[in-house]
């Protein structure tokens, strides 16, 4: 940010102000340029607010990084002391075929559905929704790849943070292409 | 008519509540947030919902996720708990007007009587005494005003609020200006709200409280004072009940005045009024909190009466079922909150795993608590881990079963704040009744734990 002064000039009030700013955005408003810049098919947003402005780009290819790495969909119930199961690493996991991750329910409410399976999406792009008190809130791709997978059925009630859709990346453009587009049918 | 309630709260009220709805025989789901995953409420519910993060602005004190978990687990009620949403009238409503029964005072009740400032001048109107303060206040030049018409010291509170948070007390007009920002931000955070208001401070009072509980039909009835005069940065750590401080003539007295007082007012459901007792023993009026309370358990182990679910009939629109007369004052009860915070470091709140726990027992031990061996305490929220309410036949006898159950009582791998009920019970202002509500501060809890050491 040029316009702005070195941070070693500000005082301390400024340096609070600052950072309560930079709370805010983070809290509300990037998570809403994210969800813009992948609904409006846009290469970069951006909002100015005051001293600060906020520039939101999609680098090309590159899906944005997902927030919490966990499953959501635990058994619930479990004696008091048991260790949880540890969250799969889809990354690792997935060594011998294409990458897949998981869409997760932004919030908790009816589930709607949107893409079928089969469908192509970049990351970003809303695989379906889930409905708080009205409000469609977007369940987005993770990755660039295809949907192989929708959980929920129509109506279904979701938790925050629930796996709804599986997306699984497209094969490695160097990968040996036969190898790669038999493990996606599979 | 209840039949299933999401209990939208977390710790060992979430439990108590489940509890409450075994009981009754309704059906209860727990709403939780990503940092209670593993929480015991979660784990011993037939059914649990996540709601949001651990961020509680976007699990508990979120009315559209609470509300909407109702919906989509097919209940037809919702517990708040305390703290949280529990005194938020627009979330009643909403609650209301989703279908749903609000477990509390309804909407308008709540608006009546959830600003404190508000409801000092209705009840005052009901003839309850009250403390000279200010209405709410706007910039900083106005609250300069006010504080210097209401007469240094004087306490800043929450309008909202509840639980100490956001409450300070100032000497000066340059502390006062020092402190507003600090609790604006301590309320809006804990409460959504940041309004106060100025209240004058009484040196050495006592904090005395009375339970009660009325039904839709104005059927009111008293359960009795606790005293919760033992605090720390106006947070309550010890409660009793009855008030050493008092004789059975004066509770009797302030307890009927106050039941008559809301009633007249319109209050419905269980709620607690408070008053601080000056040395003369002249109560004041300061709030009610218009929902169930971490120290319920003291009056639960003296009248024999469940409140939580007493609070849940009331909502569901059924009729008290019992008169003044049934109302029992059996024994005494006392109820140390075990929190996790270091009392020899300011009582610095932690958090970490626990590692062991034995919970004491015997008769007239009760143990309400979330903890158990293995687990994580999360870091996002108070730092109240249980509660240890014994009972006795005589003060002396439940100081002694205190005592005992203190011993039995192992926390091993998270710090808590037992040190200070174990100095407590062996020192002379409590062991003779008069510990008022700024000794511990006064003196300091590193060298209230050395003298009692040195006893």
């Amino acid at each position: 940010m040029p316009d702005q002064p070195h941070p070693g000039d500000r005082n301390a009030a400024q340096r609070v102000a600052d950072h309560a700013g930079i709370a805010r955005l983070a809290d509300a408003l990037v998570p809403a340029l994210v969800v813009k810049l992948a609904t409006a098919n846009l290469g970069e947003v951006e909002i100015r607010e005051g001293d600060w402005h906020i520039r939101v780009r999609r680098p090309a290819g590159a899906g944005p990084r997902r927030e919490r790495p966990h499953r959501a969909s635990l058994p619930i119930v479990a004696p008091p002391g048991a260790s949880l199961p540890a969250p799969p690493v889809t990354d690792e996991a997935a060594a011998d075929g294409p990458r897949q991750e998981p869409a997760l329910s932004p919030t908790v409410g009816m589930f709607k559905p949107g893409l079928a399976p089969g469908t192509r999406v970049r990351a970003g792009d809303r695989i379906a929704s889930v409905d708080l008190l009205g409000i469609a809130l977007d369940v987005v791709a993770p990755i660039d790849g295809t949907v192989v997978e929708v959980y929920p059925q129509p109506g279904d009630g979701v938790e925050y943070g629930e796996e709804i859709a599986l997306v699984e990346a497209d094969p490695e453009p160097d990968a040996n292409a036969a190898g790669a587009d038999g493990a996606a049918e599979g | 008519m209840v039949s299933r309630i999401l209990i939208a709260n977390r710790g060992e009220i979430a439990l108590r509540i489940l509890r409450a709805c075994r009981t009754l025989g309704i059906e209860a789901v727990i709403a939780y947030s990503e940092a209670d995953r593993a929480s015991l409420p979660v784990l011993l519910a037939d059914e649990a919902i996540c709601i949001g993060p651990a961020d509680a602005r976007r699990s508990y004190l979120s009315a559209p996720a609470v509300i909407s978990a109702a919906m989509v687990t097919g209940c037809d009620a919702i517990h708040p708990g305390y703290g949280f949403l529990s005194e938020d009238d627009a979330f009643a409503e909403a609650v209301r007007a989703h279908g749903l029964t609000f477990i509390g005072p309804s909407a308008p009740v709540l608006e009546r009587f959830s600003s404190k400032e508000e409801v000092r001048r209705l009840l005052a109107a009901h003839g309850l005494p009250t403390i000279p303060g200010s209405g709410l206040l706007g910039d900083e030049a106005q609250a300069l005003e006010e504080a210097g018409r209401v007469g240094y010291p004087v306490l800043v509170k929450p309008s909202a609020g509840g639980g100490g948070k956001g409450m300070r007390m100032v000497r000066s007009a340059r502390e006062l200006a020092a402190v507003l920002p600090i609790c604006r931000s301590e309320a809006r955070a804990a409460f959504g709200d940041d309004s106060l208001y100025l209240e004058r401070w009484l040196e050495d009072n006592r904090h005395v409280e009375v339970q009660v509980a009325v039904d839709r039909f104005g059927h009111g009835v008293h359960l009795w004072e606790r005293d919760c005069s033992i605090q720390r940065r106006h947070q309550k750590i010890l409660e009793e009940s009855p008030s050493p401080a008092m004789t059975q003539a004066g509770r009797r007295e302030l307890a009927e005045r106050a039941v008559k007082a809301v009633v007249a007012a319109g209050y419905e459901n269980v709620g607690t009024l408070e008053f601080l007792v000056d040395g003369e023993g002249n109560a004041y009026f300061i709030e009610i909190n218009c929902r169930i309370q971490v120290e319920h358990p003291v009056t639960e182990m003296l009248t024999g009466i469940d409140l939580v679910a007493t609070q849940i009939r009331i909502a569901a629109g059924e009729p008290l079922g019992f008169i003044q007369e049934d109302v029992r004052q059996d024994g005494h009860a006392i109820e140390f909150r075990i929190n996790a915070e270091d009392p020899a470091q300011e009582f610095r709140p932690g958090a970490g795993t626990i590692e062991r726990l034995n919970i004491p027992g015997g008769p007239g031990v009760r143990f309400d608590s979330h903890a158990y061996s293995g687990y994580d305490v999360p870091p996002y929220y108070d730092s109240l881990l249980g509660k240890l309410i014994v009972w006795g036949q005589t003060r002396e006898a439940a100081i002694a079963r205190g005592k005992a159950a203190l011993a039995e009582l192992v926390v091993e791998g998270v710090i808590t704040n037992v040190a200070i009920h174990r100095a407590l019970l062996e020192s002379e202002p409590f062991l003779a009744g008069r510990f008022t509500t700024n000794l511990l501060d006064r003196v300091g809890a590193a060298a209230f734990l050395a003298a009692a050491e040195r006893a």
